[in-house]
């Protein structure tokens, strides 16, 4: 398994505890706009929790973009090339 | 209650899914599991009604309050007021929390609220004027609880949330915020003290638990005003939920302690009186700690007995003579020190005491006892001990059904009860007739109505007894006080003793008189009275009273709460009959049913003389 599949893993599992969907149901096209489950408490704590779970912190900006499954993986994706 | 009732045992499953500590999600997840339930599927005995007011965001604790509560074995019914609203929800009689009606009311209030006035004026308020600013309408609101809530209301303590910028002399200076918080503090504690169904929440000492740097969530305090962090929700909530067992009357009445390694180091046994570990050094010095912790919880009313495979009287020995021993003979309420199986002898206990064993908690350092009597008695709670005795004192102060919300007289004097029953119980043995036995026992009960004193003794009772209780109807003092006032209600209070001793105020009824007929709202005997007939003579009382006020009828209900099948006979014995609705009713025409001839009343007042000749005659 590559190291980007691993982290979309993860994400798929914290965000279907937080937003209480079926993993199979989270993909590219999950986002506030297509899922009446994220709110935006839910969106607090989603990201709080991926906070935790990889370890970062995320900017202000980044808070309030996060909003689709993809702009989650690309903004960890961001984080794992410039720590290494 | 459903086709597939589910139990304490299968909500404390789905809990299992989540270790404490675990994050927040995890606990989300297994809230939703809780959800899949079908409604009404969790019967009444084990549920509560839990509102939440806070002066922050709430919402995400509501998944780890539930499935802290399943993991105690019950379910909880949430309503969390509007954000910041938990002022106007307390004034406002017609408010969402007046509605819902709950059992538990938690206050969870920030410091922020302080800081926050200290902040609106410049320069910075003195710290009376901040007090009070928040203290006053609070107390205000509580004040209409009183009237218009039900059941009782945790506060927390303010917390302050990082370490103080205003310097080492901020405590003796009047205005800082830590001399705000400690002077909010203060009056507080003072003021809730005063209050009977109100309660303060150690905030502080949780805070202190998890840690300071633990317990507050900065990021999501700024984001959304979720200021507790996944650690401090979870350690809130086990202990949210102690206040919640002892609402609903389902906190331990009754630890069961072993003895070697439990209450001493070592095996006695094998290392004799002289050689187990207890005294004032280490090793020993830490059971000794145990044992004080565990008479603390005595004092406040809580039920010690022995449950250890020894030989009796090598173990009474040490009890007696045991210069450190400090739990003595005297603080226990029962004892089985024999080489029987654990479960039976528990179960013997339980029959002893009349208490169920879902009141019960078994403290065992041997896993495979534990195991074993898990598994003959799964209602019984059953903690898992620490295998370092250093951790036992510890230990035992964070299980969540220990609290004890209201001490009465009769609490702390219950020990001594129950070792005057074990003197009834071998005069039982020695008397023919259960009439001879009764008329030897000396009876005397006092029957009056409800008063200021013994009103908190009535809350109690009506709130924890679930055997001879034959509604089961749980009411609190504002309800009674209002619906007393309001002539709706006669409450009657019967006290109890023989010639063994005092068993304390131990019956209760509620009456509803209607003009021709008196209906039986409630009507419960703490078990310590059960079969001296003392029911009947409290049933006779009423059943005069009725007469003299021109009824002619009474009428009750018997309510199946699973639990109280001791008075389902109750009705039927004294003349009632069922109608086709399934109320009972009793006709008081041919007379009352006959104050028993053994037992004596001991105010004269309310039955005659006269009366009581005839009933002798």
């Amino acid at each position: 398994m590559t190291d980007q599949s691993q982290v979309a893993v993860r994400v798929r599992e914290v965000m279907a505890q937080v937003l209480d969907l079926p993993p199979g149901e989270i993909g590219p096209e999950l986002s506030t706009e297509t899922s009446s489950a994220w709110t935006s408490l839910n969106h607090l704590m989603l990201i709080s929790q991926l906070e935790s779970e990889f370890g970062v912190v995320f900017s202000n900006a980044e808070v309030k973009g996060l909003t689709s499954f993809t702009a989650i993986l690309d903004a960890l994706g961001r984080r794992r090339d410039s720590v290494a | 209650m459903s086709q597939q009732e589910i139990d304490s045992l299968a909500l404390q499953r789905i809990a299992a899914g989540v270790e404490p500590g675990q994050a927040w999600s995890s606990y989300q997840a297994a809230a939703r599991a809780l959800d899949r339930i079908p409604a009404g599927a969790v019967p009444d005995r084990l549920r509560a009604r839990l509102a939440l007011l806070g002066s922050f965001t709430l919402e995400p604790f509501v998944p780890v309050l539930r499935v802290e509560a399943a993991r105690a074995g019950i379910w909880l019914d949430i309503y969390v007021a509007p954000y910041g609203q938990y002022l106007s929800e307390l004034i406002d009689p017609n408010s969402g929390l007046y509605r819902f009606g709950p059992n538990v009311t938690f206050l969870a209030v920030d410091p922020d609220v302080l800081w926050n006035q200290r902040w609106a004026e410049s320069p910075p308020l003195k710290t009376e004027p901040v007090v009070g600013g928040l203290l006053t309408p609070l107390f205000s609101g509580l004040d209409v609880f009183d009237r218009a809530g039900t059941g009782i209301v945790v506060m927390n303590d303010f917390v302050l949330p990082r370490r103080s910028t205003e310097g080492v002399n901020a405590f003796r200076t009047k205005g800082t915020f830590a001399h705000t918080v400690a002077h909010a503090n203060k009056h507080l504690r003072l003021r809730l003290s005063l209050r009977d169904h109100t309660f303060l929440f150690p905030l502080a000492d949780v805070v202190a638990q998890v840690g300071r740097d633990h317990a507050f969530n900065w990021r999501t305090h700024y984001r959304g005003h979720v200021t507790w962090s996944d650690r401090l929700m979870a350690a809130v909530a086990e202990r949210y939920v102690g206040f919640a067992l002892a609402a609903m009357g389902r906190a331990t009445k009754c630890i069961v302690l072993d003895l070697d390694n439990t209450l001493w180091g070592g095996v006695l046994g094998e290392d004799g009186p002289a050689g187990i570990a207890l005294g004032p050094q280490w090793p020993g010095s830490e059971f000794v700690d145990f044992q004080r912790e565990l008479l603390d919880l005595q004092g406040q009313g809580i039920l010690l007995a022995l449950c250890s495979k020894n030989n009796e009287h090598e173990a009474l020995a040490v009890l007696r003579e045991h210069s450190s021993m400090l739990i003595r003979e005297a603080h226990l309420a029962a004892y089985r020190i024999n080489w029987d199986d654990k479960a039976t002898n528990i179960r013997d206990i339980a029959r002893e005491l009349n208490i169920g064993l879902d009141h019960m908690l078994l403290i065992d350092d041997s896993p495979h006892e534990r195991a074993w009597v898990r598994q003959e008695i799964p209602e019984l709670r059953i903690p898992e001990l620490p295998s370092d005795p250093t951790m036992y004192a510890s230990w035992v102060g964070s299980l969540p059904s220990l609290i004890v919300l209201q001490q009465t007289a009769e609490d702390t004097q219950r020990t001594r009860q129950y070792q005057e029953s074990h003197s009834r119980e071998a005069y039982r043995g020695s008397v023919d007739s259960v009439e001879a036995f009764l008329r030897g026992l000396e009876l005397r009960v006092d029957i009056t109505q409800v008063d200021d004193d013994s009103m908190a003794r009535v809350v109690q009772l009506l709130g924890k007894t679930n055997q001879f209780n034959l509604t089961t109807r749980r009411h609190d003092e504002p309800t009674i006080r209002r619906r007393t006032a309001a002539g709706e209600w006669r409450v009657y209070t019967m006290r109890v003793t023989d010639r063994f001793g005092d068993f304390g105020l131990t019956g209760v009824a509620i009456v509803a008189p209607d003009k021709e007929t008196w209906q039986l709202e409630s009507f419960l005997m703490s078990c310590r009275v059960i079969g001296k007939s003392v029911e009947t003579a409290l049933l006779s009382r009423i059943a005069e009273d009725a007469r003299a006020a021109g009824a002619t009828a009474l009428s009750a209900e018997f309510i199946d709460s699973g639990r109280n099948q001791v008075a389902a006979g109750f009705l039927p014995g004294h003349g009632f009959t069922e109608g086709p609705d399934g109320r009972w009713t009793r006709s008081l025409e041919t007379g009352s049913p006959q104050w028993p001839a053994w037992i004596e009343a001991a105010s004269a007042v309310s039955v005659p003389a006269e009366r009581q000749r005839e009933t002798i005659g």
